[in-house]
């Protein structure tokens, strides 16, 4: 053996065990992470490697498996489900977060929230949305503990001590000839009280807890003060949380509600019933486009050919994020189209479109409140390029960008990873677009 | 036979090399890699098809963390999960608790930490004190209930958040506060120089009620030295001519059964406090201590409300069982449970229910509730119901606002006009 020949077995010998070590490694990502979950995440790049430099005092896997074991040793009753605990567990995290946009949902919740984004409502015949507009929403940089009360956990008089918090469940889209639209609801409406039950509401508690203020501060009466804690108390007693009035009236093929909104400060008493209804527009104004996965084959279809088109963007509150993006594309020329904004980033994720279409007809979107979410980045993203004109508005003011995970055992939450911002300046939207859409 | 050496030694040395990489992660956080990675190491093709509940739980762990809009501690992130899993077997009374939480819990059932020895209330000009516990520290200072608190080591606290207010006071056994205090009939603030120690809360407060000549004697919790200081208070109200005593658990979540035990032992030898029956039908059962009896020689009221819970309801229903009390107010929580704090290595703990428990007479009190945890059955329910009136600012322990004290005097006396 000359030498150049045994240099080369040594260097091939050398690559042979780093590939070894390369392949233990990746063994023990597989058997500790499980197959990896499908990509559909839309800040791509990221991967479940950035994590493993966090030095933690227990590793969470382990903990997770300590405290499974302990339960299955010490809890008065036997566990049975044991995927249960992880789903639990999940629950727990996603709770934490405090967020409306990071919502858990159990089985029957998720299939209903997943036959919305295919536009099949029940219940009312509505969407509804958590809204926290007014109270301090994702401050950046903003400190929370986890271990804090969550605004749609499961304890009215705890939530009631963390009053700021408490998001108000409001329609933000209505299905054509669904029960809320035959009892008159709006968009816009906020739901007050359910079959008598108070939905938990934010200026309400913060009302009461001024009194009480008031009252230790010597200028408000015992008598007066009573007659405030009289009230409350029998709200508190049979109070919804906002999440849980969300669902309740969001669920259900059958039976009828009582159901007060408050519209423009007053309250409007209405009659539902509830049954099924799809998500549509009464009286289209041009091509309607839906954010699923077929909806960038058919954008294609719609537009080929012509050198208008006008898109209706209404009561479009629920899409899928990837699919906008290949819409995007499907109308827009190769270029950035805004950012997708987390405080997490030190470079915000950037909306490119990198194969567009160079020549695309002259665009017209009709959007109004109930344009949200992913309609609403798409509508802005090509107005504030000056690639389409507006018409209609204000849209719904939503721009949260939330991924949804499937949880084995049929339930799933949403995760909020973002908010689209525009890179073009608000004053050119106005301008160039004529709506207030920034 | 050189050839096979070879080979063994080339398919040694990818072994380790594999092994290596295999364990790397554990290498990084400076551990064994565990005996458990290595036995998942070698069923892994059995496991890949479906997620295993640590897999579940790692993947979305993982995916929360690194894909949420805002930055989270993997900490909290993680004990954020341990709640909810705890919570998922629907019991509320298995809990998990992070670190500081555990140490908090952990004060509370011993009560005592290190302070001053003070309770505070809030007042537009700093902190009002409330109450000074006798022979502590603040007392020895010469701070006395009533006092205002307005700065604390030179700090302003005016306007402050009571809570905060508490946390500057509080500190380390050895250590000096300075506090700067407004005195009625003082035209001058006082500075006050406390030495922290080691505060026993008063868990027991006895009074003597001069009109109807009955002890009151209110019982915060049942923490460890509850019963030392229970015969403490019982002994100062029998120095006076009593002709009942109310004893008060409203607002009382329980706390140590040993201590609900210790003090049932002063009614009743050898019974039965409660029957628990454990997850593998095993049945244990405490009873009272003999040797400890004292000689109640007047009638006794025990007022409750639906805040009264665990240790609370069990003294409360022994006691009722043995036809000892009447218990006067409203039903008690329904909280029918056992639980074992188990401390974990990171100092977190968690709170497992282990058993259920059954009063003397084998009733099960436990709370159920509707969807909307609307109360429906469960706890004890009171001989005399009587709801505490708001006509008047109540104040517990005052028979002129406290109208269920009223009642339960009455049932004292009675009835007959005070």
């Amino acid at each position: 053996m000359n030498e150049v020949k045994k240099s080369l077995f040594a260097g091939v010998a050398v690559a042979i065990a780093a590939g070894m070590v390369f392949v233990g490694s990746a063994a023990r990502d597989r058997i500790d992470l499980g197959q990896r979950y499908a990509d559909n995440s839309p800040l791509a790049g990221q991967t479940l490697l950035a994590t493993r430099d966090n030095s933690q005092e227990v590793p969470e896997g382990d903990y997770f498996y300590e405290m499974s074991e302990l339960l299955k040793r010490e809890y008065v009753e036997p566990i049975t489900d044991p995927q249960k605990l992880a789903t639990g567990a999940v629950r727990g995290m996603v709770g934490s977060l405090g967020d409306p946009d990071s919502i858990y949902m159990d089985k029957d919740e998720f299939a209903i929230f997943q036959n919305q984004r295919n536009g099949l409502y029940e219940g009312i015949g509505a969407d509804l949305d958590l809204d926290l507009a007014g109270g301090p929403k994702t401050k950046p940089g903003e400190k929370k503990s986890v271990h804090g009360v969550q605004p749609t956990g499961e304890d009215p008089q705890e939530a009631a001590s963390y009053f700021p918090r408490v998001p108000k469940v409001t329609v933000v889209a209505i299905a054509p000839g669904g029960p809320a639209d035959k009892a008159g609801v709006k968009v816009g409406d906020v739901a007050y009280s359910i079959d008598d039950h108070w939905v938990m509401n934010g200026p309400e508690l913060q009302k009461f807890r001024l009194a009480q203020l008031a009252f230790g501060a010597k200028k408000l009466s015992l008598p007066e003060l009573n007659v405030l804690r009289k009230d409350m108390r029998a709200k508190l007693e049979r109070a919804l949380m906002p999440l849980k009035a969300k669902n309740r009236l969001e669920t259900g093929k059958s039976g009828g509600m009582t159901v007060i909104w408050l519209r423009n400060g007053q309250k409007v008493s209405t009659q539902l019933s509830r049954g099924t209804a799809q998500m549509s527009i009464a009286s289209p104004k041009g091509y309607v486009l839906k954010f699923d996965s077929k909806a960038a084959t058919g954008l294609k279809q719609a537009i080929a050919g012509k050198t208008e088109v006008t898109i209706d963007l209404r009561n479009n509150s629920q899409g899928d994020y990837s699919a906008m993006r290949e819409c995007l594309a499907v109308v827009a020329p190769t270029g950035n189209y805004g950012v997708l904004q987390s405080d997490r980033k030190d470079k915000p994720e950037p909306l490119l479109v990198s194969k567009g279409n160079a020549h695309p007809p002259t665009i017209t979107l009709v959007v109004d409140r109930s344009t949200r979410k992913v309609a609403e980045i798409f509508a802005l993203a090509l107005s504030s390029h000056f690639r389409a004109k507006i018409v209609g508005g204000p849209t719904g003011d939503d721009r949260v960008v939330q991924e949804v995970v499937p949880l084995p055992d049929g339930s799933g939450y949403t995760l909020n990873v973002g908010t689209y911002k525009t890179s073009a300046t608000p004053t050119t939207v106005a301008v160039k677009g004529g709506s207030r859409i920034e | 036979m050189n050839k096979a050496l070879k080979a063994i030694t080339v398919g040694a040395g990818l072994a380790a090399c594999f092994a290596f990489g295999y364990g790397w992660r554990d290498i990084q956080h400076g551990q064994a890699p565990s005996a458990r990675s290595i036995s998942a190491l070698l069923g892994v093709s059995s496991s890949s098809t479906s997620l295993s509940p640590e897999q579940v739980f790692k993947q979305n762990y993982n995916r929360i963390l690194t894909t949420y809009t805002r930055q989270l501690s993997p900490t909290d992130l993680k004990y954020a999960g341990m709640e909810g899993l705890l919570a998922s077997l629907g019991d509320p009374h298995t809990i998990f608790m992070p670190p500081k939480a555990a140490e908090e819990f952990h004060d509370e059932t011993m009560a005592n930490f290190f302070g001053v020895g003070a309770r505070l209330g809030p007042d537009q000009l700093g902190a009002k004190v409330a109450v000074v516990f006798e022979d502590g520290p603040a007392y020895t200072a010469g701070l006395r209930a009533g006092n205002i608190i307005t700065a604390v080591d030179g700090k302003s606290v005016v306007g402050k958040d009571i809570d905060t207010i508490v946390r500057t006071i509080k500190g380390k056994e050895g250590t000096y506060v300075h506090l700067t205090v407004i005195q009625t009939g003082k035209d001058k603030p006082a500075a006050i120089t406390v030495r922290r120690g080691r505060i026993i809360t008063p868990t027991v407060t006895g009074k003597y009620l001069e009109d109807t000549k009955v002890g009151f004697l209110s019982i915060e919790s049942f923490s460890e030295p509850t019963a030392a200081q229970f015969d403490k208070e019982l002994a100062k109200l029998e120095q006076h001519d009593m002709r009942g005593l109310v004893i008060d658990l409203r607002e009382n979540p329980g706390g140590l059964l040993e201590t609900a035990k210790d003090l049932l032992s002063r009614f009743v030898e050898n019974k039965v406090v409660v029957t628990m029956r454990f997850r593998d039908g095993q049945e244990e059962t405490e009873r009272t201590y003999g040797g400890s009896l004292h000689n109640f020689k007047y009638p006794i009221v025990i007022l409750m409300n639906e805040d009264s819970a665990s240790a609370a309801e069990i003294f409360a229903g022994a006691l009722k069982d043995y036809g000892k009390v009447t218990l006067v107010g409203n039903h008690s929580y329904g909280k029918a449970s056992v639980q074992n704090v188990f401390t974990l290595v990171d100092q977190a703990s968690a709170k497992i229910t282990i058993a259920r428990y059954y009063l003397p007479s084998g009733r099960f009190i436990g709370r159920k509730v509707d969807e909307d945890g609307v109360f429906l059955t469960g706890g004890l329910e009171p001989d005399v119901k009587v709801d505490l009136s708001f006509d008047v600012e109540p104040t517990y322990g005052d028979p002129k606002s406290d109208s269920q004290l009223r009642k339960a005097l009455d049932v004292i006396t009675g009835g007959a006009p005070r």
